[in-house]
């Protein structure tokens, strides 16, 4: 119940108690057990505590869920699973960006586009980006919960030393090396149509990939911008001259 | 239409408020959204062209991105509905899939304000299961239905855009070929920068870079 309510636990995020709500959401069965089967001002009062701020990777927020359902069951005092759930945001945020978005997300999208461009169906591509990353994602979820119910108030200490503080550093050559191998293809592919040969292709590509390597954030906004103002362009051409 | 609109909502929400197993993701929901118009192969072209756009947004904190999953179902369309597409279209598809997802971000923000209104309040101390419940509930809700009524919205418009990218010349092909070569260029070099920096990834990237690019001039 508590891994499928966590699921979820972005649901409501917004501005102000980011994943407040939701984690007062997915912690409704534990204190509905805890605090007097179905109703109370104390069930009430505990949904209310657990609803205002807080923040974590949502794959990583069931190691809050299940260590702060631990102490509840514990009977640890109010104030003390606060002080608590303020200090587990940072690490938890930390681990699980740098972690998923920052490296798995991308390692698992660049080999997807890598496995499309050499030639393999878009179902194999879309199949593999799923799975791959789906294949990190659930377990993460599950391994999160049950260390967070193991551990309980200890879980900081847990985290510290899990071998997941140092895959993220790992992942970063196998990223490097795939994003540098996709582009020779990925630019053939393009720029194929352009009726020049492979060569120029090939350079004109390189050449723009080292402007976009050098000056990321600016390449990054160009080329968004260079996508719609393209289409703009030849969107208005394809009506007038064509 | 409705069957995009519905995937357009379920990519809405994957992309933050529920499970996301990550379907939103232009290169999933590209062919998906291609495969309901019959030709998932254009949809995924599409979805390659918005991935690289979006490699290097992470979600994270409150950072506020384009919403990938409608702009792809609505690009994809686009490419999709064409007899014959080419690099113009992949271009008008591309932009137009961009400029929806900023759009996306920006209800996405809209959206958030309202959801802050609703589910926190300060001066609250105690709250219901079963009120919480609603209002979380709700929240999520209402962002498969932004998501969704944004994806309709864009399936409009992208009717003129379709109108606009018909036919194809030649000439207007190598010109489009060349400017997505510069996209495909420059996205890729900022995408490896933006997620991992240092000396030993500027080198990894351009030793996997010489070795592809020696294979592929020894292939032609």
């Amino acid at each position: 119940m508590l891994l499928l309510r966590s699921l979820v636990i972005q649901g409501s995020w917004n501005y102000s108690t980011m994943q407040g709500a939701g984690l007062g959401f997915a912690l409704i069965p534990v204190l509905r057990l805890l605090y007097g089967g179905g109703r109370g001002a104390e069930l009430d009062e505990a949904v209310g505590r657990h609803s205002r701020f807080f923040n974590a990777n949502p794959y990583l927020s069931t190691v809050a869920i299940a260590s702060i359902a631990r102490m509840e069951s514990e009977g640890a005092d109010a104030e003390q699973i606060e002080r608590f759930k303020g200090a587990l945001v940072s690490p938890l945020g930390s681990l699980g960006d740098r972690l998923v978005w920052a490296r798995w997300r991308p390692l698992c999208s660049l080999l997807a586009l890598a496995v499309f461009v050499l030639g393999a169906s878009w179902w194999v591509a879309s199949g593999l980006f799923i799975v791959l990353y789906n294949l990190v994602a659930v377990p993460l979820r599950v391994w999160g919960l049950r260390l967070g119910w193991k551990e309980g108030r200890d879980v900081g200490r847990a985290l510290m030393g899990s071998p997941l503080r140092r895959l993220p550093d790992r992942l970063t050559i196998p990223i490097a090396i795939i994003g540098g191998a996709l582009l020779p293809p990925l630019a053939l592919a393009v720029g194929g149509a352009s009726g020049v040969g492979p060569t120029p292709v090939i350079g004109v590509a390189l050449a723009l990939t080292v402007v976009g390597y050098w000056r990321p954030a600016f390449a990054g906004r160009l080329a968004a911008l260079g996508l719609v103002l393209g289409s703009l362009v030849f969107a208005a051409l394809e009506k007038t001259v064509w | 239409m409705l069957w995009l609109a519905l995937l357009g909502g379920v990519t809405g929400i994957d992309t933050v408020s529920c499970v996301q197993s990550m379907i939103s993701r232009p290169i999933v929901a590209g062919p998906l959204a291609g495969a309901l118009l019959g030709d998932p192969v254009s949809g995924m072209y599409a979805g390659v062209l918005l991935e690289l756009v979006s490699l290097n947004q992470l979600p994270i904190g409150a950072n506020r991105g384009w919403d990938t999953g409608p702009a792809t179902v609505a690009a994809s369309a686009v490419v999709a509905l064409q007899a014959s597409p080419g690099p113009v279209t992949w271009i008008v598809a591309g932009g137009f899939g961009v400029l929806v997802g900023w759009v996306g971000g920006w209800t996405v923000h809209v959206m958030r304000q309202g959801t802050a209104r609703m589910v926190s309040d300060e001066r609250r101390g105690s709250i219901t299961p079963r009120a919480l419940s609603v209002r979380h509930l709700s929240a999520l809700t209402i962002d498969f239905f932004r998501a969704a009524g944004l994806t309709l919205l864009a399936l409009f418009c992208g009717s003129f855009v379709l109108a606009s990218a018909e036919a194809e010349p030649a000439a207007a092909g190598s010109a489009a070929a060349v400017v997505l070569l510069a996209f495909v260029g420059l996205t890729l070099g900022a995408d490896v920068r933006m997620i991992a920096k240092g000396r030993r990834v500027a080198i990894a990237f351009a030793a996997g870079l010489v070795v592809s690019m020696m294979i592929a001039l020894w292939r032609g």
